[in-house]
């Protein structure tokens, strides 16, 4: 669908960003399979912390988990010396992919193709046949398996989540979140043991950012998700709030539970229903577990995270690019390592809302399909991003599209565009 | 057909009823009749759509995760009243059904199923394959099912999810 509006036509470097700034988005940035290709390589190779897995995925030395950080696939595994290591799943030989396995324990990864064998720092051991047989064969005298190691990236973990980059970037991962993000960040990762209650993917045919931009606007929230808004999960009529770091690539949107009561407000939702209730009311029964008043704090981090706490309900999700007009969201829904049985089957409950078959996010899904549908086509037009004005700015409520702006300043910074 | 694990003595009568109940069952979400969904559950059942991943890993996560048959009816009214979703038919089949054990607790069987997808305009695909394990018991005359566990093959849902398997 691109093909018509692609590369030939016009390549990234003739490409013009609408004179308003990031208050309206081209609708190439979501089709051309160029402008995908620079994000790649600027964005999810560039000099950013990608989130990797949790620390409680791999407990022990010798435990694996596989992860896709952009186009790219790793392994991410615990060594001997409890420090978490991340491997491009590429033998160094002929690129094979040597795991295949989501998760396991291993002493050391061997390249099923020709046997290839590595520790779990990456460093190549040995290759059968590396000296010939009988004389014949084998690999050139010069040939020095310190030379073969598997790529390794930088890592960085912060209180049980791990991050990793291709490019070492030069800020730590606190300097690169922000003092604002940080917060909302210890907040759910205080340092307490997490515990995982399990994985969901689905694969979505949209771009990418248009996740991002789902998750940075809280405007669609109070009308496309009836479920939310009649439960007051979140809600405009709520006190809230849109905060960036300075960078604006970052955002959180804060909320509080409010009442199912009709007001100014909920009559503009046609989405609310006084009337509707629950005939299992368990489905929402929220405790309070974070200090402070907000009971939603969804944060979106730059270039492939969402940290989901909606009330009970908490959730890595994080977003696989695959091309210009496809996604993976892979979802890691945890709670702690201390939890009592009631407070798992609570999380367990409200899991209900969220994930690929959410009450809630199954809505979300549905919107970004119907929008790649929307743009198919219609490169030349421009979504308008005005709510709550033109600017880049934290603001105290959530009649805004502030976050979806700031995004996109950081984001045509990088790319140049 | 109900097949029987060896060694387990099932009647031609029960057997039909569970081919009653399994077939009404992919009757009932095949024409899109969702609303006699959850009354193909006792009132304190346990339904779970899940993935083999975690099933095996004994991860607890659910796609829908519901204790009762008032969770299934507000999942119903939900999908009817609350999401968005663009058109489409979900059809499920199931084969291959055994049933496995008999004991107080009821009837354990398991079974695979096969749901096929169709967006308006759009081929038919197929949406998710996997295995049933569930628990049926005689409730009041009628068979249901106490226990029906979703276990998918595969880990990722193509999309969403919006209806029940």
């Amino acid at each position: 669908m691109a093909a018509a509006d692609g590369g030939a036509i016009h390549p990234v470097s003739a490409r013009q960003w609408p004179a308003a700034g990031p208050s309206r988005i081209p609708n190439w940035v979501y089709t051309d399979p160029d402008i995908f290709a620079r994000e790649q390589e600027r964005i999810f190779q560039g000099p950013n912390w990608l989130y990797v897995c949790l620390d409680a995925e791999i407990p022990n030395p010798g435990d694996f988990t596989r992860s896709k950080l952009g186009a790219r696939e790793v392994v991410a595994v615990r060594g001997m010396d409890g420090q978490v290591r991340v491997l491009i799943n590429r033998c160094a030989h002929r690129s094979m992919q040597f795991c295949s396995a989501n998760r396991g324990t291993a002493t050391e990864f061997t390249c099923p193709y020709h046997q290839w064998t590595y520790d779990l720092d990456g460093n190549l051991l040995g290759l059968p046949f590396r000296r010939g047989l009988r004389g014949l064969g084998g690999m050139p005298e010069d040939f020095r398996t310190e030379d073969h190691a598997l790529e390794r990236l930088a890592v960085v973990s912060r209180h049980g989540v791990v991050f990793a980059s291709f490019a070492q970037p030069n800020q730590t991962l606190e300097e690169y979140l922000g003092p604002t993000m940080l917060g909302w960040f210890d907040r759910v990762f205080s340092g307490r043991a997490l515990k995982v209650l399990g994985y969901q993917r689905q694969r979505l045919p949209s771009n990418w950012k248009l996740m991002f931009e789902n998750i940075k606007d809280p405007y669609h929230a109070s009308l496309l998700h009836v479920f939310l808004v009649t439960f007051g999960l979140f809600r405009m009529d709520q006190q809230s709030a849109v905060e960036m770091d300075d960078t604006g690539r970052h955002a959180v949107l804060v909320g509080r539970r409010g009442e199912q009561k009709a007001n100014e407000a909920t009559a503009q939702m046609r989405a609310f229903h006084e009337n509707l209730r629950l005939a299992d009311p368990r489905l929402i029964d929220p405790v309070r577990e974070f200090p402070g008043e907000a009971t939603v704090v969804m944060q979106t981090l730059w270039p492939n995270l969402i940290v989901q706490q909606q009330s009970n309900g908490l959730a890595m999700r994080q977003i696989v690019p695959l091309d210009a007009e496809n996604f993976d969201l892979v979802w890691t829904h945890f709670g702690y390592a201390d939890d009592p049985p009631e407070m798992t089957e609570r999380r367990l409950r409200q899991a209900n809302l969220f994930g690929p078959a959410g009450f809630v996010s199954a809505d979300d899904g549905e919107a970004m399909i119907l929008s790649q549908l929307g743009i198919a086509g219609n490169e030349a037009a421009e979504g308008l991003v005005e709510m709550g004005g033109r600017e880049v700015a934290d603001v105290p409520h959530t009649v805004t599209e502030t976050a979806i702006r700031g995004f996109y300043r950081h984001y045509r910074a990088v790319m140049g565009l | 057909m109900i097949a029987a694990a060896p060694g387990l003595r099932a009647s031609a009568a029960l057997r039909a009823r569970l081919a009653d109940l399994y077939g009404a069952y992919d009757e009932a979400l095949g024409e899109g009749q969702y609303e006699r969904w959850p009354d193909f559950f006792t009132e304190a059942c346990i339904y779970k759509i899940t993935s083999r991943e975690n099933y095996e890993a004994g991860l607890p996560i659910g796609l829908i995760y519901a204790e009762s048959r008032a969770m299934l009816a507000d999942r119903v009214a939900a999908l009817r009243k609350t999401v968005l979703y663009a058109p489409r038919l979900m059809r499920n089949l199931t084969a291959g059904i055994v049933l496995r054990s008999i004991d107080a607790d009821g009837m354990r069987l398991s079974a695979s199923f096969a749901v096929f997808q169709t967006m308006l305009n759009d081929p038919s695909t197929v949406f998710l394959v996997g295995r049933y394990y569930d628990r049926v018991v005689d409730d009041n005359g009628a068979l249901r099912f106490a226990e029906r566990i979703c276990v998918t093959d595969s880990t990722l849902v193509p999309t969403s999810l919006i209806f029940p398997l």
